[in-house]
């Protein structure tokens, strides 16, 4: 398939249009007959004992429907463990009260639920609910959280998880080191913030299953809901609709289990949908990091040992914060070759917010620290920070820290050219106003950990006028997973792209095709398309061969025809064959399942092993001028180059570098989410701030195609991989500019004054 | 979410100044509603009664008059923006309606509505204290001027009285041979609240010595301050390099500042002098 007709196109994603004028319907805009209003009462401490609950005065409000407390729920507890199909048992620990009944570990854990008649009558009761809470001293930083005597958050100690790799042989890594390179990095709490807060509609149909439509990431959530509240599996329906966002906040379980509750309480449609200060308050955060790096390195900058300890915080409970700090494990050294290898990673709960997956998953925090190093061993050495990376680079057939072989192209040197070519003159410094350039690499796994046994299924159909119908239940939260998947199924079967519907995810309709996750979608339900796909091409070209007496080979399918390749007027309108088909019997849809690799774990002791299918590589590069009085950074040109393998459609591929690249450089600069003392100092968007379209220059993109990764056509992902970059390219560029380092996010101007003095 | 209120719909300016006479304390002006909704919703206030005062014809509007830039009271900082009256006769306040907040909110906001919410860091205070600005405040007893610089009590706490509205904000037209500046330190280059605000405005007249000098600071004490110590550190003197670091330095011993979460007090302080500096150097400079 060398010449497409519609993969690597810049298309017009179908959905574009709808959302750009405000027809899309979201969850919240779901509406039913007789619905109900739900509301959450949550904890105003971040560590206390709960006495009492008395819900009796809330009940008693006119309008008031529900009331439920941990009581009315049988105590119900959630696995908040790693979603969809797994091979994994679970992890220790890994429930989280549905409601709190004895004690609250955060400041906004849920503590009862209220369905009422109205929105404001909802809001009422909250206030009307009795609760008794006794304060008790809590942990707020990881470090505390570990000494013997802390508080400790859930039994029977802080520790959520540790992971550890062992490569080669660390003492002599160091001894045959010129030099040791040792520095603390640190990267803070940080809000999703997508436009669209949680929200989503229940119900309970004739059949007595509980329907849930809602804004998720994660179709396979209805077993958790049905687990949790006790019911079948095949109970519980889970209706996707188009998410206005995810990035990870709805990996997890948000609003889901609270409507099924309270629509099986009430038998009537609820809607729950939080407030922007709520969505804050209620879901995960990105880990905030502490990472100690030691590297030892010859005088020509080749790496000869890497030492990284890590700190994440985990907060009141764990969540995915164990695969989180082991992604972080795994990627710690960065892309680069090093024999010898020692990671100790750590996720402690303290009573802050929880965190859990936000894009990158533990990839961009370690990759602030390696890629700063990368740049404080070139400063020590006197040497260019390309060339102490290009000698350090992983090539194809080399192994990473976990022993893992790289089978794909690993454009590192390549990306890294380009990006900086691509910056074009340098900016002249302006008095006070002083202009620096720095870049980073980084690898960043797409597809799930192996022994998670990640598979997805998709059905294609056609119809007897030609079109065609994918049925995959794989949410798209805006990166165009569903457009791309009618991209390859257009040019499998030749069918035009406007002839090709996806339908929105749904348990009910949709096989399952596993998470919006990982950045797997592409590469998991792409390639499940494909195969479906291309069994339905192989039925119509083998009937087509019979009617043409033509071998299968020798025929193709395009535009809506079937044809001789070396001779096309020989044709026939692909209707008309799907008709004959019909007539015969023979099948014109087909699902298929696509399995990823399977592994065993990885060593406990070692961290070896095979963790992930494949990785992208790339670099992003900046320029920066640096206002060295106010302290206040200005981007002044980016570029980001990443070898994404094959880019299905473009346009979306650039849109998710973009869209990467501006999150990144709010990572970089401006976004903090502020707790002191387990409480968000920054409860909404007038305090939290994220990136306008004014704040940053457009990123310039540049694609690089190696046809390698293990995805439709060669392709990789680059959802995640988009952000990975970013802030280390900037923390990069600032300490250019200013010739002192600055080990911690973000960047504000007050640290880069306090930096300069 | 929204509490409830009465929400009074007047259409004359005598029939507004009626209603919340007859509603005081408790009836509330709305303007653009873009404090008063977001503080509704977080719960700041609530007032059992809003009299919105968009539209009121006679608060439309920005006119010459009598030697003054009459401002509206139901001016929009849009409107501000597009006016050419203002780019001739106060780019100061141009540049601060600039700053503030985005188009779709400046769309809605009002100059009299970001005065009377008296944010310590509301942007268009600076530019119209440096301008000697007044405001005009009218009940249905009557109507009085303020000088801008007498209107500010406090964090959000004006001289006006709950059944008086600012009909009007009443700029003397500056001399052509005056110059001023706007700057704002923020977190974000939209939608954000200013980290340190202000503004400066210098007369040369045609002697090359300062005849009037204003500096004016937000978001670094209780309310919009002017920074009288500098301004008189450079009134009678020429502008060097040593007259402009003394102001720059006076104008930061004015500040009292706090930390928050959008910066410390020293950082503020800090800032202060260096914009202040840059601001009055750039009066003559061209850039
Ligand atoms: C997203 C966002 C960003 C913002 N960014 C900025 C920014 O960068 N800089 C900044 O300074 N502000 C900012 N603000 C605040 C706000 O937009 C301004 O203060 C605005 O000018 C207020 O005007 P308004 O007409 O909306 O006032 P309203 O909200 O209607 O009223 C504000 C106050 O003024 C009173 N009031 C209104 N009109 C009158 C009148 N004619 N007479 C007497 N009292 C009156 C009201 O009773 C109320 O107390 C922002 C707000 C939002 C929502």
């Amino acid at each position: 398939m060398a010449n497409f007709k519609v993969v690597g196109k810049p298309i017009r994603r179908f959905d574009a249009l709808s959302k750009a004028v405000g027809a899309t319907v979201f969850a919240d805009d779901f509406k039913m007959p007789g619905m109900l209003h739900g509301k959450v009462l949550r904890s105003p401490y971040p560590s206390a004992r709960i006495v009492r609950i008395d819900p009796s005065r809330a009940r008693a409000l006119p309008g008031v429907v529900c009331v439920l407390t941990a009581a009315d729920i049988g105590y119900a507890k959630m696995v908040a463990d790693i979603p969809g199909q797994t091979g994994q048992r679970e992890r220790r620990g890994s429930e989280t009260p549905v409601l709190a009944w004895d004690r609250v570990r955060y400041k906004g854990e849920a503590v009862a639920l209220v369905a009422a008649e109205t929105e404001e009558i909802a809001e009422r009761a909250l206030d009307l609910i009795d609760v008794e809470y006794e304060p008790l001293p809590g942990v707020f930083d990881p470090l505390e959280a570990m000494k013997p005597g802390a508080p400790v958050v859930f039994e029977p100690d802080n520790i959520v998880a540790r992971w550890r790799i062992r490569k080669g042989d660390i003492e002599a890594g160091f001894a045959a080191a010129d030099l040791i390179i040792e520095n603390t990095y640190r990267v803070p709490f940080v809000e999703h913030a997508y436009m669209e807060p949680e929200s989503g509609v229940a119900w309970v149909d004739e059949r007595g299953v509980i329907n849930i439509r809602v804004s998720t990431q994660v179709m396979e959530h209805f077993r958790t809901v049905a687990r949790t509240i006790g019911v079948p599996q095949n109970r519980v329906r889970i209706q996707g609709a188009f998410a206005g966002g995810g990035f990870g906040g709805k990996e997890d379980i948000t609003v889901e289990v609270f409507l099924a509750l309270l629509a099986l309480h009430t038998r009537r449609p609820v809607r729950l949908a939080y407030t922007r200060e709520e969505s804050i308050l209620a879901h995960s955060k990105r880990h905030p990091y502490i990472m100690r790096y030691r590297t030892g390195v010859k005088r020509n900058g080749r790496i000869t040992a890497l030492q990284a300890e890590l700190i994440a915080d985990s907060g009141a409970y764990p969540y995915l914060s164990p695969y989180v700090s082991l992604y972080s494990t795994v990627m710690a050294t960065g892309p680069y070759r090093i024999d010898n290898v020692w990671v100790d990673t750590v996720a402690v709960a303290t009573n802050n917010p929880f965190t859990s997956a936000f894009r990158g998953f533990g990839g961009p925090q370690p990759c602030f620290a390696y890629e700063r190093q990368m740049d404080e061993i070139a400063r020590a050495l006197g040497l260019d920070p390309l060339e102490v990376r290009r000698i350090n680079y992983l090539r194809t057939g080399d192994t990473t820290a976990t022993g893992q072989v790289v089978h794909s192209a690993v454009l590192l040197e390549e990306s890294a050219r380009r990006a900086l070519e691509a910056l074009g003159e340098r900016t002249p410094d302006r008095g006070p106003i002083r202009v620096g350039r720095g870049f980073a690499s980084y690898f960043q796994s797409y597809g799930r950990l192996m022994w998670l046994h990640d598979t997805s299924q998709a059905w294609v159909g056609l119809e007897l006028d030609g079109t065609v119908v994918i049925r995959c239940g794989a949410p798209d939260p805006g990166g165009g997973q569903l457009s791309s998947l009618c991209q390859i199924a257009s040019e499998v079967l030749g069918v035009p792209l406007e002839n090709v519907v996806a339908y929105t995810p749904d348990t009910a309709l949709t096989p399952l095709a596993g998470t919006t996750t990982a950045t797997r979608q592409l590469y998991m339900s792409g390639n499940a398309v494909l195969q479906a796909a291309t069994a339905i091409r192989k039925t119509l070209l083998e009937r087509a061969s019979r009617y043409f007496e033509e071998d299968p080979d020798d025929l193709d399918l395009a535009d809506g025809r079937v044809f001789v390749k070396n001779d096309p007027d020989r044709s026939m309108p692909l209707a008309d064959l799907v008709r004959i088909c019909a007539a015969e019997g023979l099948p014109l849809s087909h699902l298929a399942m696509f399995k990823a690799p399977f592994r065993d774990p990885i060593d406990p002791e070692t961290g070896q092993g095979d963790v992930f299918p494949d990785f992208t590589f790339g670099t992003f590069a900046v320029e920066v001028a640096v206002d060295t009085e106010t302290g206040q950074v200005e981007v002044l040109k980016s570029v980001a180059c990443h070898d994404v393998g094959r880019a299905i459609n473009p346009a979306a591929v650039i849109g998710q570098i973009q869209g990467g690249s501006h999150q990144g450089l709010g990572y970089a600069l401006m976004e903090n989410l502020i707790v002191e003392n387990g409480e968000i100092k920054t409860p909404s968007l007038s305090e939290y701030l994220i990136p306008t379209s004014v704040d940053y220059p457009t990123t310039q993109v540049i694609l690089l195609e190696s046809g390698t990764g293990v995805g439709p056509f060669g392709a990789k992902g680059i959802g995640e991989p988009a952000l990975t970059p970013v802030a280390p390219a900037v923390a990069n560029a600032v300490v250019d500019a200013i010739g002192v380092p600055i080990n911690e996010l973000p960047i504000t101007p007050e640290r880069v004054l306090r930096a300069l003095r | 979410m929204l509490p409830e209120f009465e929400l009074l719909m007047p259409r004359t300016l005598p029939e507004a100044l009626e209603m919340l006479a007859g509603r005081a304390p408790d009836g509330m002006p709305i303007a653009g509603g873009t404090n008063v909704i977001p503080d509704l919703r977080g719960g700041r206030y609530r007032p059992a009664c809003l009299v919105n005062v968009a539209g009121l014809p006679e608060l439309s509007g920005i006119r010459q008059e009598d030697g003054m830039l009459v401002i509206g009271g139901g001016v929009t900082v849009a409107e501000v923006l597009e006016d050419p009256l203002v780019a001739r006769y106060a780019p100061v306040l141009r540049e601060a309606a600039r700053s503030l907040a985005s188009p779709l909110v400046r769309n809605r906001a009002t100059v009299a509505g970001n005065l009377a919410n008296a944010s310590p860091a509301a942007d268009m205070a600076p530019p119209l204290l440096v301008l000697d600005a007044e405001v005009e405040l009218a009940s249905r007893e009557g109507t009085r001027r303020v000088p801008l610089k007498d209107f500010f009590l406090g964090v959000r706490r004006t001289v006006r009285q709950p059944h008086e509205l600012i009909t009007a904000i009443r700029v003397p037209l500056p001399p052509a041979t005056a110059r001023a500046r706007f700057f704002k330190v923020a977190l974000r280059k939209a939608d954000a609240i200013a980290v340190v605000n202000g503004a400066v405005r210098v007369d040369l007249g045609d002697s090359g010595f300062c005849q009037t000098a204003r500096i004016a600071l937000g978001a670094v004490a209780p309310t919009p301050i002017r920074a009288y110590e500098a301004e008189r550190a450079l009134e009678g003197h020429p502008l060097t390099p040593e007259t402009i670091a003394q102001a720059a330095r006076l104008a930061a011993e004015a500040t009292r500042t706090i930390d928050d979460i959008r910066g410390s007090a020293a950082y503020r302080r800090h800032v202060t002098e260096v914009l202040v500096r840059r601001a009055l150097e750039g009066l003559w400079s061209r850039e």
